[in-house]
């Protein structure tokens, strides 16, 4: 018997009702109106998993902006529909209250924080990765020729005062400017997790 | 990977994993670490194939095994060097593929030798190795000379011969732990299934032999004709949800996106690159160039080479040394994206140091992870730390719009399904507002060193689109702005009139977004899917496939066919896309018969020598040196792997106790225990219920209640032997500190005899720390910083400590 999954549910839905049927009230319909009640309303929109290296496939249910339900993709080749438990408890990050949703700053010697606006976030940290910048910045390399045995300046056109850490947790568009931004400004030193 | 095979990533795919007759998963936990890995499995299971795990642990994934095997951490090379040493001694390699596709028939330089545990060219005083007498035995022609046969002494085969008759079954047994004819049960098992399929991840690379280890895979299954074929190959299990594609992109120091090498300070122009590098190079390494300065890169001013910054050789700056270099106080910033290193940082004192010698640290998360609070870290006082501390809240995968690579290297689109909580933001947008912000403050500048800032092309509109971002990957054809429609169209190009920003995914918005496909036909009922997302390069589903043919281009497995020459139609054909340099150049052709296209031999590497293809026989003429093709991989610690100990280790190397530990790790850690004090081994893990440095997952409640707290497992023995049982509190400390945790008591660890001496391994998951709705002390306060040498890995898989009952 092919039992596809939409199927199976339905299965085993009646299978329950059945068996209630002598308790005064099908507990198949009340569970199938709940569900529909649930995601009713709601857009169905794939996406992916962002645990593990797997790149399973999920489905998010939206409804007024709101991710209210996510299960795995059934069409997705690589994980047909399941979902291991980490992937499923996604759905607490996108609502999570411990998200923190305002730029912060730190003050030096400072014991807490304090919420600034994006504008004076993004004007603090550009100053001061100008100043750092010109401040670091190294012209020349100078070295011993391994052939001659001379010294030599070598053009390195290098920002020594930063680093740049990231990321495997986001996108590939999102890795490939963190690379693009600290090559422009002039640091090599951008690693990243898949080191270790 | 890359030195053996030409490329650094898992070879085949998640739903290709059902095609395997048999399963080595060894430095693998994936039943926990990668759920999904199992599905495949298991299915192969089901259909017939073995299944062999061998780890420190009896794991979730062993549970499956038909056989299984206990080792102790990072002994690996012994017992594989055994399997290789069985391959060979018992002729149960396929004699075809090794003389076809492998490097075994060239012959190894006469000054290359291998004594009380070192290579040819080690200088003690640097603790590296000059690689010179790795090289081959060149002709007039700079070709390596060829042995008529395998058993020419100079051969690589008779090297390999030679190297592995040191470790025998019981060598390995006294070694590793294993019993010598369970290893002999692994070896007839894993040899006679056909394809064969081995599994590995952070067991393997996280130790100072880490990229050995690998390589020993890779001897395996070149010599038993795995790799290139369905349900064979080398996986790779990746950790993060894009860690292939943040290394595609190279957020490391070593690279450029596509693997380019990075410049270096010797490289003064673009020809100095091309000498030291290959003319393969000159095409990616433009095309780059005017994907990041556009019309201002210019055959005139060397496509703006200068523009790039130069590393210098001699620094080391790979992640667990950048914090080595912060804390003597060179950076004044550091930017962190999408990780928490005061958890996942072996021997952390080092990050919780180097953090305070920061002007100013830029954290862009979810959550408030340990690293943007460690000015608040339990008895640290905030007042002393005068770090200024900036923290972006970063948007949610769902709530931004772009593309993740994973393991399989299926390049995955997604749509914004949210918008950003609060004022969060994605990253790209952060970095797009930054970058516009810092080049305004540049405006005007005539000075040299600004022109890199002032001269790029940085265009992603009003509203940042990752999309455009995906499509300057993808590539433009330069002389008319319009997108590159394959990799193909690219390659053909001349120098200089296409850019990508990232070669290997040239194509994957060509025709389209081919990320957003969701066909998940597949006919040919291997699991190859090839109109599901778009696979780099070129969608290639199964790397190297060309070694899935014999030498007329027929496959040699009937029921798993990849790709095959269409003699009548001169054309390769195939399920798969054929990892080919040209699909119209057949079998009879020099390019139709290279199986590893990448490497500068064009095969699959037993030895992994020094070699740059393609230099001219004579100098040339202008006196400028001479520009080859391609180099090849090389692993800086040895041309084939060798059994070294672990840093911290609780005995003595019995093939050279001169040579004990690897000649060439990187140990950061300047406190070291020795054995008399600290008897036990320790060895890290991760659990299903928390992701890594436990970031997000110590913030979901559900996750938390199902794994609440960090714990040490240990052998019933060893409880006897403390007097603690399950659920007590025991102190484990090592020569750098000391953490109270619970026990949990097992059958999963059992006591074992190395070199006749009985010894415990100790097994304690690291995703714990201070700070998030589940706090828990953190295993990386006792863990050591010991890096490979090539790689920059840490040991974190290895240490020494001791454990008695707390209070």
């Amino acid at each position: 018997m092919d039992v596809s999954r939409r199927g199976f549910f339905k299965l085993s839905g009646l299978t329950i009702a059945a068996l209630a049927a002598g308790l005064g009230f099908d507990p198949a319909v009340a569970e199938a109106k709940g569900y529909a009640l649930k995601l009713e309303g709601t857009k169905k929109i794939p996406s992916i998993c962002h645990f593990c290296s797997g790149g399973c496939g999920m489905l998010l249910y939206v409804k007024e902006g709101k991710l209210i339900h996510l299960e795995g993709d059934p069409d997705h080749p690589t994980n047909e529909g399941t979902l291991c438990p980490k992937a499923a408890s996604l759905l607490s990050v996108a609502n999570s209250p411990d998200r923190v949703t305002k730029p912060r700053r730190r003050a030096p010697g400072a014991d807490k924080w304090e919420d600034i606006s994006w504008e004076e976030a993004l004007d603090i940290v550009a100053k001061k990765t100008k100043e750092v910048r010109d401040a670091s910045w190294k012209a020349a390399d100078q070295i011993v020729n391994a052939k001659t045995g001379l010294p030599e300046s070598l053009t390195v056109n290098r920002v020594e005062g930063i680093a740049f850490l990231g990321s495997a947790e986001v996108d590939n568009e999102e890795s490939y400017l963190i690379k693009k931004f600290c090559q422009l400004i002039g640091t090599p030193y951008n690693e990243h997790q898949a080191r270790i | 990977m890359s030195p053996s095979f030409g490329r650094g990533a898992m070879t085949n795919s998640w739903s290709d994993l059902k095609n395997a007759e048999v399963f080595l998963i060894a430095g693998s936990n994936c039943a926990e670490n990668h759920p999904i890995a199992m599905k495949w499995i298991n299915r192969a299971k089901e259909n017939g194939a073995k299944i062999i795990v061998v780890d420190p642990r009896f794991t979730r994934t062993a549970s499956k095994a038909d056989i299984f095997a206990q080792i102790r951490p990072g002994t690996d090379i012994a017992y594989l060097g055994a399997i290789i040493n069985y391959i060979i001694e018992q002729k149960l390699y396929d004699q075809k593929y090794v003389l076809n596709y492998t490097n075994a028939l060239l012959k190894v330089s006469t000054d290359y030798k291998l004594e009380a545990g070192l290579f040819s060219g080690y200088d003690a005083k640097t603790r590296k190795y000059g690689t010179a007498s790795w090289g081959y035995q060149l002709g007039p022609d700079k070709k390596p000379l060829k042995a008529e046969s395998i058993e020419d002494p100079d051969s690589v085969f008779s090297k390999l011969k030679a190297h592995y008759s040191r470790y025998t079954f019981d060598t390995a047994e006294k070694i590793s732990g294993i019993p010598a004819e369970k290893i002999k049960e692994i070896a007839d098992v894993f040899c006679k299934g056909k394809p064969a399929s081995i599994l590995y991840a952070l067991g393997m690379t996280q130790h100072t032999t880490g990229v050995q280890g690998i390589r020993a895979y890779a001897i395996i299954q070149l010599l038993l004709g795995n790799i290139g074929k369905a349900g064979g190959g080398i996986n790779a299990l990746r950790g993060e949800p894009n860690v292939q594609g943040s290394t595609d992109m190279a957020n490391l120091v070593s690279n450029l996106p596509g693997y380019l090498p990075h410049p270096i300070n010797t490289d003064k122009t673009l020809r100095d690159y091309l000498v030291r590098n290959g003319s393969f190079f000159e095409k990616h390494i433009v095309a780059q160039l005017k994907a990041w300065f556009g019309e201002n890169a210019t055959k005139d001013n060397d496509y703006g080479f200068s523009y790039l910054p130069k590393t210098n050789p001699a620094v080391n700056a790979t992640m667990v040394k950048l914090f080595e270099m912060m804390n003597k106080e060179q950076f004044k910033i550091l930017f962190n994206v999408g990780s928490n290193s005061l958890v996942s940082i072996p021997d952390r004192q080092l990050v919780r140091s180097a953090l305070t010698k920061l002007d100013m640290l830029v954290v862009s998360d979810l959550f408030e992870i340990e690293t943007a609070q460690f000015w608040r870290e339990p008895g640290v006082n905030p007042a002393d730390i005068k770090t200024e501390v900036i923290m972006f809240p970063a948007a949610f995968v769902y709530e931004k719009a772009g593309s993740m690579s994973n393991s399989s290297r299926w390049i995955q689109w997604k749509d914004a399904a949210l918008e950003p909580l609060g004022e969060s933001l994605p990253d790209l947008d952060m970095l797009d507002h930054l970058f516009k912000k810092i080049r305004k403050l540049y405006a005007g500048s005539t000075d040299v060193k600004d022109a890199p800032i002032l001269k790029a092309r940085w265009d992603y509109g009003e509203h940042t689109s990752a999309l455009k971002v995906l499509q300057e990957l993808s590539g433009y054809d330069e002389t008319t702005g319009k997108l590159l429609p394959t990799i193909g169209d690219y390659l053909k190009a001349p120098i200089g009139t296409a850019s990508t920003g990232c070669w290997i995914y040239a194509g994957v918005t060509g025709n389209g977004n081919l990320a957003a496909r969701r066909n998940n036909a597949d006919p040919s009922g291997l699991g190859l899917f090839k109109d599901w997302s778009f696979a780099w390069p070129g969608n290639v589903r199964i790397l190297y496939n060309r070694a899935s043919c014999d030498e007329l281009g027929q496959p040699v497995d009937a029921k798993r066919k990849l790709i095959w020459w269409d003699a009548a139609a001169r054309v390769w054909a195939g399920n798969d896309g054929g990892d080919l340099v040209d699909k119209t150049k057949g079998p009879d052709t020099p390019e139709g018969k290279l199986s590893f296209r990448m490497n500068p031999e064009g095969v699959g590497r037993l030895f992994a020598a020094t070699y740059m293809s393609g230099l001219p026989a004579e100098a040339p003429a202008d006196g400028l040196p001479a520009i080859g093709i391609r180099p090849a991989g090389i692993c800086v610690d040895g041309p084939l792997p060798e059994f070294y100990e672990p840093t911290e280790s609780p005995t003595t190397n019995i093939l050279h106790p001169e040579v004990s530990i690897s000649p060439c790790a990187l140990v950061v850690s300047t406190k070291i225990g020795k054995s008399d004090q600290f008897p036990h081994v320790l060895t890290t893990y991760g659990v299903v219920e928390h992701f890594c440095a436990g970031g997000i997952t110590r913030n979901i409640p559900w996750l938390n209640e199902i794994m609440p707290e960090p714990f040490a497992e240990i052998s019933k023995n060893l409880a006897a032997k403390i007097k603690v049982v399950e659920g007590d509190m025991v102190e484990v400390s090592s020569a750098r500190g000391k953490i109270t945790v619970r026990a949990l008591v097992t059958d999963r660890l059992q006591s074992y005899k190395v070199n006749g001496k009985d010894t415990e391994t100790i097994g304690m998951p690291w995703s714990w720390g201070f700070a998030s709705l589940s706090p828990g002390p953190s295993t990386n306060e006792i863990t050591i910083a010991a890096l490979d040498p090539g790689a920059g890995t840490p040991e974190y898989k290895v240490c020494l400590v001791d454990i008695r009952r707390a209070n």
